[in-house]
């Protein structure tokens, strides 16, 4: 094992995946030689696999996913990057409706295997146009696949099956999970898509949380643990396919559901989830579910607002301890 | 006519093909056999054949919700194209597509999109898929004037010039988006004009005369495929029905209507090629009944084949 | 009729341009059609003849129904046949959505979770019967669990009966005198050879010579004739003695009073109207109150020896076991007589061991010579 950064771990994903490959390219704003990335995933690409393969675009999101697009049902294997996540809603035609239609409409004659890396997330003071989790957007467009991996472990494993794979995918990071380490494998190897992963077990209540707010969870279970309640802490890992059954065997166990997200809490993920254990686990629930995350507002600038909005390990534990009695 | 008398037989008998096809369609709908609606490309013929004579096989073309002509010209089985449009298991697309989403990837077509303007950045991915795959092939891209509106034609077109990406954007420029007329919504004249500001040529033609359209056309598939970039041919046509069917088209004056039919494409193109003596009055008879038994043939395919089952509706959204 | 728009059902027709017999050529308009949207021209299908008008002007058609028939010059006009009109969709007419009553509950609504509840019905539990520890008193999975518990330990209940009435009381007082007093039992054999011939003679019960026997030792024994209040012991002016009767409801104790100034034959004559009394709960409150010492007697039910508990706040209880024909040895030769055990429980408290028993003594000398209890 080797501990590297989140941004690394993305980094050799496609580096390995682009030798692997010759038909994976990758395109979007500022990703070549002359900025290398606006959060440096690419840096060194260009340099190692030419300019015509680490392609910088104009600022044109609905051409830079048409032309992944059209690429994708000619043979290639387009990475689009969209530099912030809130700018995908630019693109949202070619997204919503060419992307994720095209193999359905034409009646299976299309393989679209576009993968499109965008981060989300709050906590840098770069407000309303750069820092929201529009997850649930995507979640309800049948076609899309969503990854969204918390460690620099799962962003490879995940990233590399999203390359490999033949649908289209959204491959949602967090801008503060860049810099974060963790343990990888020296070997190679990727992770399946509907396969979640349990960072952390317990008995009191399972915790299911996504990208950023895993940490927050696990962080919370810590400080739960020294008041003894052990918490369950479940990463979905990938939204589409959603690993439900995962979900719903903690819950069997737990008796209790506390689902942590840092998009806004109305129609947010975390209802799409509190609805699948209502539906299939409801008579396992020993207490109501409760939902954590952001109010439904705008993130705001100054650093007091954005604090406020942002899920953290003590709007968890609050909301644990409204149902562990 | 520098080109040889077979292909200009081959064209006449495509652009009948389509106009068959449209009227057949049209009289299907009539009978309630097409579920939604259609939007004819009858008028228009000349444009696709006149761009598509000059692609092979394996060069690609995107289309719109008016494309059943360049499905056609591209080398689509009618019988196919039609059981798509009467929603037949037997269509291209299964029954899932319709008439506005057709698609025959076998030749190359790369899917109707009923986005306006949606097809034109895929146009351009399809080019650099071609160069970065370093083949000659090329891309032709069909849209109308209400789609150089759109965001996607400023950005598709620019990026595939900056790219040099083999594309020939074909604009048919038929005067009406539904019933709004191109004056309304645009001060220049020609959509031509726009391909300056991405540096590419541009021109205009007239696009109910196929030969016009295929010269403009040759001159770009060349470019393209000598990896020189893209090109703008604006084709001035018209539609010979409304909007789609159910369009009485009244927002178009009487006697523009009857001036445009004066010019319709397939007895241009006749009257030219008998005047050259390349088709005579027998030849042209001959191969207006084949192609109408074609025609029949391909519309009872159809009307015969079964839908598909309920439960396909949840087939083919993943690999 | 041509559909003219995605919801039209049918068309009106407005006008003909062509009269029968008339020639048509292909694509010429041959009849205007109006539908809700617009009108529309309606086209000649083919060239030939419009041999047969089937819709009049001014008639609705459905669409895809046959507004006339073209046929070559010389060909045989068809059948008339109309087609068949299109499978038409029905749209349902909106029913008007019902006015939402919302009931109220008036009762109690049971609030658990769904793992409760779901144990709960596993189990064969009634809700109603479990108490809930989460908030507002919601059941949860624990508390049917802990009762799952309880049931598979404890043993099973056939019948639940509430404790009431005399039963209540009974048990109120017992546990009352247990909590109090600290109690002792002595217990002694009485010869009851000559009782029993007083008995035969006199015809009075031996309950009858127990009281006056007890009465008797009582005036020689005056501290078990009392009642420790507080810190006082309340030596009683009068003997009054109760005397525990066995009734269908319960143990009752009627009391004689002044039992020591009565005879023998008065005792027995009050005894049996106060047992008949009591048989049938027609005891006087003054029956049934003031005594200081209570007899009890489980002889007929074959008890020798016992520990009867005492009647508070009295100071001792006398308990009176059967008579039986027994070997005994009197004067060292091994006799059969007819002998009872009597067991006097007293208050530690008041007497010792010594007094007790020499008041006990008392009785048993005294039972033993009965022709005494006479006078």
């Amino acid at each position: 094992m080797r501990r590297i950064t989140y941004r690394d771990a993305l980094r050799e994903a496609l580096r390995e995946e682009m030798l692997r490959d010759e038909t994976v390219f990758v395109l979007g704003e500022d990703v070549g030689r002359y900025w290398e990335g606006a959060f440096r995933v690419t840096k060194g690409l260009a340099e190692e696999f030419g300019d015509e393969r680490v392609r910088d675009t104009p600022i044109s999101e609905s051409a830079i996913i048409g032309v992944a697009a059209g690429a994708a049902i000619t043979g290639m294997r387009p990475v689009a990057e969209i530099m912030f996540g809130d700018l995908s809603a630019l693109a949202m035609d070619q997204i919503a409706n060419q992307v994720a239609k095209m193999r359905y409409m034409f009646g299976g004659q299309a393989k679209v295997p576009v993968v499109i890396r965008t981060p989300f997330g709050a906590g840098v003071n770069i407000a309303s146009h750069h820092s929201q989790s529009l997850e649930a957007w995507f979640m309800h467009v049948p076609g899309l696949k969503i990854a969204m991996p918390s460690t620099p472990y799962d962003a490879k494993g995940l990233l590399k099956t999203a390359i490999r794979g033949d649908d289209p995918v959204m491959f949602f990071e967090h801008k503060l999970l860049y810099p974060v380490e963790g343990e990888i494998p020296q070997e190679e190897y990727t992770i399946p898509f509907g396969v979640a992963d349990v960072k952390r077990e317990g008995q009191d209540i399972t915790i299911v949380a996504t990208l950023y707010m895993v940490h927050k969870a696990l962080s919370a279970a810590e400080i739960l643990a020294k008041e003894g309640i052990d918490a369950e802490v479940v990463d979905p890992r990938t939204l589409v396919p959603l690993d439900k059954q995962a979900i719903v065997d903690s819950v069997k166990k737990t008796g209790r559901i506390a689902i942590v997200t840092e998009d806004c809490k109305t129609s947010g993920v975390s209802a799409e989830i509190a609805a699948v254990v209502a539906e299939e686990a409801l008579d396992y629930l020993d207490a109501p579910i409760k939902r954590v995350a952001e109010p439904d507002t705008p993130i705001p600038f100054s650093p007091p607002l954005e604090q406020f909005v942002i899920p953290n390990e003590k709007s968890i534990i609050k909301a644990v301890k409204e149902i562990v009695y | 006519m520098r080109l040889k008398k077979e292909k200009l037989i081959e064209m006449y008998r495509k652009m009948l093909e389509i106009r068959h096809f449209e009227e057949k369609a049209f009289e299907l709908y009539g009978q309630n056999l097409v579920p939604g609606t259609l939007h004819l490309y009858a008028g228009q013929e000349a444009v696709a054949v006149g761009v598509c004579a000059n692609l092979r096989r394996d060069d690609y073309i995107t289309s719109t919700h008016r494309g059943h002509g360049h499905c056609i010209a591209k080398g689509a089985q009618l019988e196919r194209t039609m059981a798509e449009i009467l929603g037949k298991k037997t269509g291209y697309c299964k029954g899932k597509g319709g008439s506005m989403h057709i698609a025959d990837f076998r030749v190359g077509m790369l899917g109707a999109t009923a986005v306006v303007g949606a097809g034109i950045p895929i146009a351009a991915g399809a080019g650099l898929s071609i160069k970065l795959r370093g083949t000659d092939r090329v891309v032709a891209c069909f849209f109308g004037e209400g789609a150089s509106n759109q965001g996607t034609f400023h950005e598709g077109i620019n990026m595939a010039a900056i790219w040099a990406l083999p594309v020939v954007f074909v604009c048919e420029n038929n005067l009406y988006a539904m019933g709004t007329r191109q004056s309304r919504v645009m001060l220049i004249e020609n959509v031509a004009d726009r391909a300056s500001a991405y540096g590419i040529p541009g021109v205009s033609v007239d696009g109910n005369d196929v030969l016009a359209v295929y010269e403009a056309a040759r001159e770009a598939v060349k470019r393209a495929r000598e990896g020189k970039g893209p090109t703008l041919i604006e084709c001035k046509t018209y539609r010979h029905k409304g909007h789609s069917r159910v369009d009485p088209a009244t927002y178009r004056p009487k006697e523009e209507v009857e001036e445009w039919l004066k010019k319709d494409p397939v007895l241009r193109f006749k009257a030219k090629l008998a005047e050259a003596e390349i088709l005579t009055e027998k030849k042209a008879d001959e191969i207006e009944q084949d192609v109408i038994a074609a025609v029949e043939k391909a519309a009872k395919f159809a009307m015969d084949s079964p839908y598909p089952a309920p439960e396909e509706a949840l087939e083919d959204v993943y690999a | 009729m041509p559909r003219l728009s995605l919801t039209m059902k049918e068309g009106t027709v407005t006008q003909w341009f062509k009269k029968e017999g008339d020639m048509v050529k292909k694509g010429e308009p041959i009849v205007e059609v109006l539908s809700e949207k617009a009108t529309y021209e309606v086209e000649a299908p083919a060239s030939g003849v419009l041999r047969k008008i089937l819709a009049e002007e001014g008639t609705d058609v459905p669409v895809a129904g046959t507004l006339g028939i073209i046929t070559a010059p010389d060909e045989e006009l068809p059948e008339i046949e109309v087609a068949p009109a299109p499978p038409v969709v029905e749209v349902e007419e909106a029913v008007a959505v019902p006015e939402r009553k919302v009931k109220e509950r008036i009762e109690r609504r049971i609030i658990a979770s769904p793992a409760a509840k779901r144990l709960a019905m596993e189990h064969g539990i009634d809700l109603t019967q479990v108490r809930g520890s989460g908030p507002d008193g919601r059941i949860v999975e624990e508390d049917v669990r802990r009762l799952i518990e309880e049931m598979r330990t404890k043993p099973r209940v056939r019948e639940v009966i509430p404790l009431t009435g005399i039963r209540k009381t009974a048990a109120e007082r017992v546990s009352l005198s247990a909590q109090t007093a600290p109690q002792s039992t002595i217990t002694m054999e009485v010869d009851m050879s000559n009782a029993a011939k007083l008995r035969e003679r006199v015809g009075v019960s031996y309950t009858d010579m127990l009281v006056k026997a007890v009465a008797k030792a009582l005036t020689e024994h005056p501290m078990m004739n009392s009642t420790l209040e507080k810190e006082q012991i309340k030596i009683f002016a009068d003997i009054n003695i109760g005397v525990a009767v066995a009734t269908e409801m319960g143990l009752i104790v009627p009391v004689i009073r002044n039992a020591n100034e009565k005879s023998l034959t008065e005792i027995s004559s009050t005894l049996k109207e106060l047992v008949e009394k009591a048989k049938k709960s027609k005891l006087t409150k003054e029956e049934l109150t003031g005594g200081a010492f209570t007899i009890t007697n489980l002889g007929m039910y074959g008890v020798d020896v016992f520990t009867p508990i005492i009647n508070p706040p009295e100071t001792a209880i006398l308990g009176v076991g059967r008579v039986a024909e027994k070997p005994i040895v009197v004067e060292e030769q091994m006799v059969v007589r007819p002998v009872m055990h009597l067991s006097l429980t007293f208050d530690h408290r008041v007497v010792d061991g010594a007094p007790a028993a020499e008041f006990l003594q008392k009785v048993k000398q005294k039972l033993e010579s009965p022709e005494a209890l006479l006078a």
